[in-house]
């Protein structure tokens, strides 16, 4: 009995290219959500889809670790703790967003016109970024690999990572030791001078 | 880091011995019962429906309207209508209806019952349709003879003495005398068996029957106290009373007697706990079977409590 | 003795297990090779074609490459409504009672019937509640495990070449990535609940989840260090030949034992000289034993550690704080009702049986006989399996109905996947649960440094041995 392979019937041909606008229309839907819904909360879980999405991307890829990764490190652990900390945080955000607006709407002209120019900024940024990254692409002459792809491309990532690219490797797990810290120094608890009300030091340094 | 290794060890022992323990629990019987199939055997107190008991022996319906359950009941859910017979000027029960929706099953009824007529039966199973069906009348109340022997029985309720009407009126002053004579020793034992003695009697001599009280009474000092249970069996001059040990609580005298005594005359006799019948058969009682029978009877009394 | 209700039990266990899998089989093999073969015309007995047309072919590629999900998708709720009864009825053999026994035979039927009134039930929508990511929720928690537990097929069926099409090299990863995303789905359900309940229940659960999936990934990716790969499949090979050869046991550390333990017994040939082949395995000479045994203790731990692990990750007693009855009514599937809330329980014992299964294949051998080889060639089993064999050669054969290998591998899998699951009810039964921040000390503090710990003293214990990788 001969059965047929899925993988390849994905890897080559019109498969996958329907599998590949599929997902990247996907993403794209997903992601422009993230950026115009209101509920911040639900933004959040709409960029757990976009990483979704783009995990299948670099499955495509026959990037099978760097996808597994991406859902596991990006779609799970670190959006979901945004978002995590969003619910804890959300309900003040919407009263001091209210508030500005009831001040905005006092203000006089010239205000209003510099203030519309501050809330259109990010904007402005993210169009410029976008065009840059896109005319970097766009101007570079991308060659087809010729490399074939190891089944085994999991041993292949780890001797990279553990010869070659181990200095950047290490650098960047410096880097995250120290976002470590900074994050205990600042989730720890202030002295307690009053040796009276403890628990209200306790409560406002971790809160 | 001992010190963290050891409790690790000694919590990984604590886990692993309460995993023994419930897996252990898989070879014990279960104790739950399979409800509708087996019921189990309630208390004699257990306070179910309420309902109105019969006389065991006779059957006549023990209520005498004196409305005392209406009265303490602190839900009012009993409700009594009765009239004063113009024959008899007494009161006659018409209806007697206990509303179980508002009943809860405090049991003041029971005891304030002069004649042991209402009780609180082991019947839990009331789910009904509609509130209204949960108010029974005293057709759905009223137990049926054998039901009523039942809870007599099980409940160790003194029986029940039947209607004054019933009584032939020379039985009845036999009986009567028999107990005042008891009465005067001052027991209940006494008493009881005094009446019974004196039913023996009743027929063949009056006279015998206050020695026989009398030395009833004796018998009921000496060795019967507490309870108006104690069987015991005397013999007199020409009846010949045959004492068995009967189940537990109530006490059967089958008293033999030679000339046929009629029914209703023994009945009348019956006191309190005591059953007498008559039965035909002359029963040949040696004071050894007699005594031995005491004996027995006193065993019975105190292996219940 | 209560060997009336442990009867009822193993009979329940035993009939609900011939239902589920008999089902699982008959659908795969129907979809998988029946038709097929039929519609290609190599069925024995029927219709013969010579040339089948390339559309039927196709077609035919396509029902065997569909079979592994058809398998789970027929699988999974007559599992979960078996388990559900079995941890019922187990329960209540350990509490001392006898629990359900009305529905069917001996509610046999019980959970069939609780499905179909779940079924029925209105479904509601509170107000306020975020409608789309209240239906997503459950979508999202039950999605992956029917496409998480893929790789595991293969590896629990013997390599069968129905299921051999949902191999990954990244097994595990994939697993543990799949297994990684239902914690969404339970934030999700929470948040978008519009209940408090809900919600602390769902942000409970993510912290709990992220806490104890780093043990849990620890104990399987040292797992993994000393098989030396990631596939499920290669890894349950490794393991074959007897329980001195299972992972459990050292991950390979006493498979040289086990090579010559024969030979220690004079069971085979008595003049082999066994020293060259011990030094081999053990090329130090004491060192190398010593170093064998601190990885017998070293995976023991780990397997520990994988379970506490995995029950926390599937919110198991007594780590169900995300929906504990006591204090949050229940969670984050309070305001669930109906299809939505029957999704969320079939899933729930879907992922206990799915970490079951990963238990068995990296530390129990997957489908292998417990026995070792040595002593299961000395049974007279031979002829046994011969006659069997001739008897059953037609199905075997012909249809292909039954493949002796996948067969047994199947059946051991079983066996070790519900005892460990009988083992996950007994803890039930026993323990009481943490509380938060309990959770998190005994978490971060005692299970995450004991992972590294014995990951490192793994990485280096293996260097004087050799082990599966």
């Amino acid at each position: 009995m001969e059965f047929v392979n899925v993988q390849e019937l994905v890897s080559t041909g019109v498969a996958e290219a329907l599998a590949f606008y599929f997902i990247a229309a996907l993403a794209i839907t997903l992601s422009i959500g993230v950026i115009s819904d209101k509920n911040v909360i639900r933004a959040g879980f709409l960029l757990i889809g976009v990483f979704g999405g783009i995990s299948g991307l670099f499955f495509l890829l026959q990037a099978q670790f760097i996808a597994l990764a991406q859902v596991m490190i990006y779609a799970v652990g670190i959006t979901l703790v945004v978002v995590i900390a969003l619910m804890l945080t959300n309900p003040r955000l919407q009263n001091e967003e209210a508030e500005e607006e009831a001040i905005a709407s006092s203000e006089p002209a010239l205000l209003k016109f510099l203030d519309s120019i501050r809330n259109g900024f990010p904007g402005l940024v993210a169009w410029i970024a976008f065009v840059t990254v896109y005319m970097a692409i766009r101007s570079e002459h991308w060659e087809q690999s010729t490399q074939t792809i190891g089944e085994d491309n999991i041993a292949v990532i780890g001797r990279a990572l553990t010869t070659d690219y181990s200095l950047p490797f290490e650098f960047a797990s410096v880097l995250l030791l120290a976002a470590l810290i900074g994050a205990i120094m600042l989730a720890k608890a202030e002295k307690v001078e009053d040796t009276d009300t403890p628990r209200e030091g306790i409560e406002s340094g971790s809160n | 880091m001992a010190n963290l290794l050891d409790r690790a060890v000694e919590s990984f022992k604590r886990v692993g011995e309460g995993l023994k323990t419930v897996f252990m629990h898989s070879f014990r019987e279960p104790t739950t019962q399979e409800y509708p199939e087996k019921i189990q055997d309630l208390a004699p107190h257990f306070r179910g429906r309420l309902a109105l008991a019969v006389n065991p022996d006779t059957g006549d319906h023990l209520c005498i309207s004196c409305r005392q359950c209406e009265r303490v009941c602190p839900d009012k859910c009993i409700e009594i209508t009765a009239h004063k017979s113009p024959e008899t000027n007494k009161l006659e029960l018409i209806d007697f209806k206990i509303d179980h929706g508002l009943c809860m099953f405090c049991g003041l009824c029971t005891e304030v019952c002069p004649t042991t007529c209402i009780i609180n039966t082991n019947d839990f199973e009331m789910a009904d349709y509609s509130r209204e069906s949960l108010i029974y009348d005293i057709k759905r109340l009223t137990l049926t003879q054998d039901e009523s022997t039942y809870y007599f029985d099980k409940k160790e309720l003194p029986r029940p003495k039947p209607k004054a009407a019933a009584k032939p009126a020379a039985a009845a002053g036999a009986a009567g005398a028999a107990a005042k004579s008891a009465a005067a020793g001052g027991d209940a034992a006494a008493k009881a068996a005094a009446a019974k003695a004196a039913a023996a009697k009743a027929a063949a001599a009056k006279a015998a029957a206050a020695k026989a009280a009398a030395a009833k009474t004796d018998d009921g000092e000496t060795k019967a106290e507490p309870k108006a249970e104690s069987k015991s069996e005397e013999k007199a001059a020409e009846p010949k009373a045959d004492a068995e040990a009967a189940k537990k609580d109530v006490v059967e005298a089958k008293t033999e007697d030679i000339t046929a005594e009629p029914k209703a005359d023994a009945e009348a006799a019956k006191k309190d706990v005591v059953e007498a019948k008559t039965e035909d058969k002359a029963a040949e009682a040696p004071e050894k079977d007699a005594k031995k029978d005491v004996k027995e009877a006193k065993a019975d009394e105190k292996d219940p409590e | 003795m209560n060997a009336a209700e442990i009867y009822k039990l193993s009979r329940l266990a035993i009939f609900w297990l011939s239902v589920t899998f008999g089902a699982v089989w008959v659908a795969c093999w129907g979809v998988g090779v029946f038709i097929p073969s039929l519609i290609t015309g190599k069925m024995p007995f029927l219709l013969q074609v010579d040339n089948p047309s390339t559309t039927v072919v196709f077609i035919a590629d396509l029902l065997r490459s569909l079979t592994p999900i058809l398998s789970l998708l027929v699988f999974i709720p007559i599992n979960a409504m078996f388990m559900v009864l079995f941890e019922r009825r187990s329960l209540a053999l350990f509490t001392v009672r006898m629990g359900p026994n009305r529905h069917g035979f001996d509610g046999l039927a019980q959970t069939a019937a609780d499905a179909v009134k779940l079924l029925f039930k209105e479904d509601i929508t509170p107000r306020g509640a975020d409608a789309f990511m209240f239906t997503l929720a459950p979508i999202i928690f039950f999605a992956p495990s029917i496409f998480g537990a893929l790789p595991l097929l293969a590896a629990v069926t013997n390599n069968h070449d129905l299921f051999k099409v949902a191999n990954l090299p990244t097994g595990i990863f994939y697993i543990l990535a799949a297994a990684s995303i239902p914690v969404v789905a339970l934030v999700m359900a929470g948040w978008a609940s519009n209940n408090k309940y809900s919600l602390v229940g769902g942000l409970r659960s993510a912290a709990q989840a992220i806490s104890y999936e780093i043990p849990l990934v620890l104990s399987l990716v040292t797992m993994c260090l000393l098989a030396g790969t990631l596939d499920v499949v290669e890894i349950v090979e490794q393991q074959k030949g007897g329980i001195l050869n299972w992972n459990i046991l050292g991950g390979g550390a006493l498979s040289g034992y086990d090579k010559l333990a024969p030979y220690w017994l004079n069971l085979v040939d008595t003049s082999f000289d066994t020293s060259a082949m011990f030094g081999q395995f053990y090329p130090v000479p004491w060192l190398s034993s010593i170093m064998a045994f601190v990885l017998v203790i070293c995976t023991v731990l780990l397997f520990g550690l994988y379970l506490t692990g995995a029950c926390a990750e599937i919110n198991r007693i007594p780590f169900d704080l995300p929906e504990a009855e006591s204090e949050l009514v229940s969670g984050y599937n309070t305001e669930y009702s109906g299809i939505k809330f029957a999704i969320f329980f079939l899933a729930e014992f879907t992922n206990l049986f799915v970490v079951s299964s990963i238990a068995t294949v990296m530390f129990l051998g997957g489908g292998d006989n417990p026995i070792p080889k040595w002593i299961l060639d000395r049974l007279p089993l031979e002829p046994i399996s011969n006659a069997l064999g001739s008897l059953l050669s037609p199905l075997i054969k012909d249809l292909m109905f039954i493949d002796p290998a996948t067969f047994w591998a199947a059946f051991w899998v079983i066996v070790k996947v519900y005892s460990i699951v009988f083992f996950a009810i007994l803890v039930r039964g026993t323990l009481p649960r943490f509380r938060i921040d309990q959770l998190m000390d005994f978490g971060w503090k005692r299970l995450i440094p004991l992972a590294l710990i014995l990951f490192v003293v793994v990485v280096f214990a293996r260097t004087w041995v050799v082990c599966h990788g």
